[in-house]
């Protein structure tokens, strides 16, 4: 008989393979080894759908869930999970989606995906004290321009070609009326998730600020940031920094004593 | 050592509940009377709103953490990542007890996302040795190992699950969480006589029990399974073995545990007292033992 760690994967692809007659030859099961490493197939699978199901709820509301559950499993067989740690599975998903013909029609989809992915990690990351405001203030205009910042865990920042945000957020509250009002065409849409007191936000900005913020939580030093803001003029940005400082959006500066960013 | 939010809280030998998503609100809003609760661990390892409950939950009760993905039979080795979060979990809560599984669900970097069988051998034995040392000794206190449903045999095995599981204690010192439903559904699946199993597994190791609810299929073959699917009341055949193994052990810390068709709470709560109600009468037997 093979070692524990080549039956363990043989098990596995016993376990996942598509072949139910052969399945199970040479694990040394007593009887009926197919029907029973189903049971064990079926107990993987609905437990991974299942998860996928909790971090993508929009994408499974919009497709039905017997779609859903076909997708899920053509997913997992080709990005099998890789921990127990089941709130990180589904990363690929939005990936998955865009090369999955059954949805090709859905154009929205994988943007969707995208933002529930950004959403579920928005739900799971830590939330650390925002930066105090007092400690900008205090530093001179020539630090304060090289500062960079460093943004809360929970922050991203999404460019998506369809209006997913709108779709999502219909979905979710399960409006028809705003749903039958989409535009899909009214794209891209740039958007910001975060984690708030009661939950995750989703916020629309515009392209101007959406990039400026997406250089700054990159590391970019203020001044240079400043330095290329396209067409914010300077009461706009002072407005668009001050928005960031109260919602608690960066939790720390890091001073570039010399050292540059690119 | 860092100071600690919570009085220690040891679980009580009394009839706790498998705290799942679907009750968070109830049980946060309204302070029910419930002895002590248990969570998957891996369902907390996140910093968001879900930890924040826990926190909450565990300000109010005793809590256990009941681990589904560490895989101690992995060939592989264990997974540090997943331990490490695992501890990080455990000090921040300092649950009262921390169990998991005689089973693996990981291979050549693959998480299979079921309590898979291990070969019962000598092997298998030596590696969730050395894996459950590992884990004691990263979480700095004895853990509780239960006993699976399986649902095939496998004929290279050498030795009895029980005896698997009290030469695992006895070398690691690691306790026994009791699975009265996994005991009932893998006897019946394999032809096992369950009074052998609780008769076989050393009493000072007993540390938990654990009740659920359990589904039967018939095989094409006419023969029957019986699949651990946690989706109903406990059978009246598993409170019959539970009032066994509350003979033979005394009473334990008791969980019920429901995971698929989730009920009402109130549901729970009616099963917690049917628990309740045969550890009771176990303490007084008890305690005419002793007198």
């Amino acid at each position: 008989m093979s070692t524990l760690l080549e039956w363990q994967r043989d098990f596995a692809r016993a376990l996942l393979g598509g072949a139910p007659a052969a399945a199970g030859a040479g694990l040394d099961i007593t009887r009926d080894p197919a029907v029973r490493l189903a049971i064990y197939r079926n107990n993987c699978l609905s437990n991974l759908v299942r998860a996928l199901t909790l971090n993508f709820p929009a994408v499974r509301h919009l497709v039905g869930s017997e779609f859903f559950a076909a997708a899920a499993q053509e997913f997992i067989s080709q990005y099998p999970p890789a921990s127990a740690c089941l709130d990180d599975y589904g990363q690929a998903l939005a990936l998955f989606l865009t090369h999955f013909p059954p949805a090709d029609s859905l154009s929205y989809l994988p943007d969707v995906a995208r933002l529930e992915w950004a959403v579920s990690r928005a739900l799971h990351a830590p939330r650390a004290a925002g930066l105090e405001v007092s400690r900008l203030a205090a530093l001179e205009p020539q630090a304060m321009a090289e500062v960079r910042f460093v943004p809360q865990p929970a922050i991203s920042l999404l460019r998506l070609d369809t209006p997913a945000d709108a779709i999502w957020r219909a979905v979710l509250d399960q409006d028809d009326a705003a749903m039958a009002g989409l535009d899909l065409t009214d794209g891209p849409v740039h958007v910001l998730i975060e984690r708030s007191q009661d939950g995750v936000e989703v916020r629309r900005l515009t392209r101007a600020a959406w990039r400026l913020m997406q250089r700054l939580c990159a590391g970019e030093p203020l001044h240079e940031v400043l330095a290329s803001r396209g067409e914010l003029a300077g009461d706009q940005i002072n407005a668009w920094l001050a928005d960031h400082l109260a919602h608690a959006r960066f939790i720390d500066i890091v001073s570039l004593t010399g050292e540059r960013s690119t | 050592m860092t100071s600690t939010a919570y009085q220690t809280s040891p679980i009580p030998a009394a009839a706790g509940i498998g705290l799942r998503f679907v009750h968070h609100e109830v049980v946060t809003a309204t302070r029910l009377a419930v002895p002590w609760f248990e969570v998957h661990a891996e369902n907390y390892f996140g910093h968001g709103k879900l930890r924040h409950i826990l926190e909450s939950v565990r300000r109010d009760y005793p809590l256990s953490l009941h681990g589904v993905g560490l895989s101690l039979g992995s060939a592989d080795g264990l997974d540090r990542q997943h331990l490490e979060r695992l501890s990080a979990l455990a000090r921040a809560i300092e649950p009262g007890l921390i169990s998991e599984h005689l089973s693996w669900s990981v291979t050549g970097g693959q998480y299979l996302a079921d309590l898979l069988p291990l070969p019962m051998t000598e092997e298998a034995l030596d590696l969730v040795c050395r894996h459950v040392q590992q884990v004691q000794d990263a979480l700095q206190r004895p853990i509780l190992i239960e006993n699976p449903s399986t649902y095939l045999q496998l004929a290279h095995s050498t030795l009895p699950e029980w005896v698997f599981l009290s030469e695992l204690a006895a070398r690691t010192g690691c306790g026994i969480l009791c699975d009265v439903n996994n005991i009932f559904v893998s006897a019946s699946n394999h032809g096992w006589d369950p009074r052998q199993y609780l008769a076989g597994l050393p009493r000072a190791a007993i540390g938990e029990f654990h009740l659920a609810g359990h589904a039967e299929r018939t095989l094409a073959d006419g023969s029957l399974v019986r699949i651990d699917d946690h989706g109903s009341r406990v059978a009246p055949a598993v409170w019959a073995l539970y009032e066994q193994a509350l003979e033979r052990f005394g009473p334990r810390p008791t969980l019920i545990e429901w995971d698929s068709a989730i009920p009402e709470f109130d549901v729970l709560l009616d099963e917690a007292a049917l628990a309740a109600r045969r550890l009771h009468a176990s303490e007084r037997a008890s305690h005419v033992h002793a007198a």
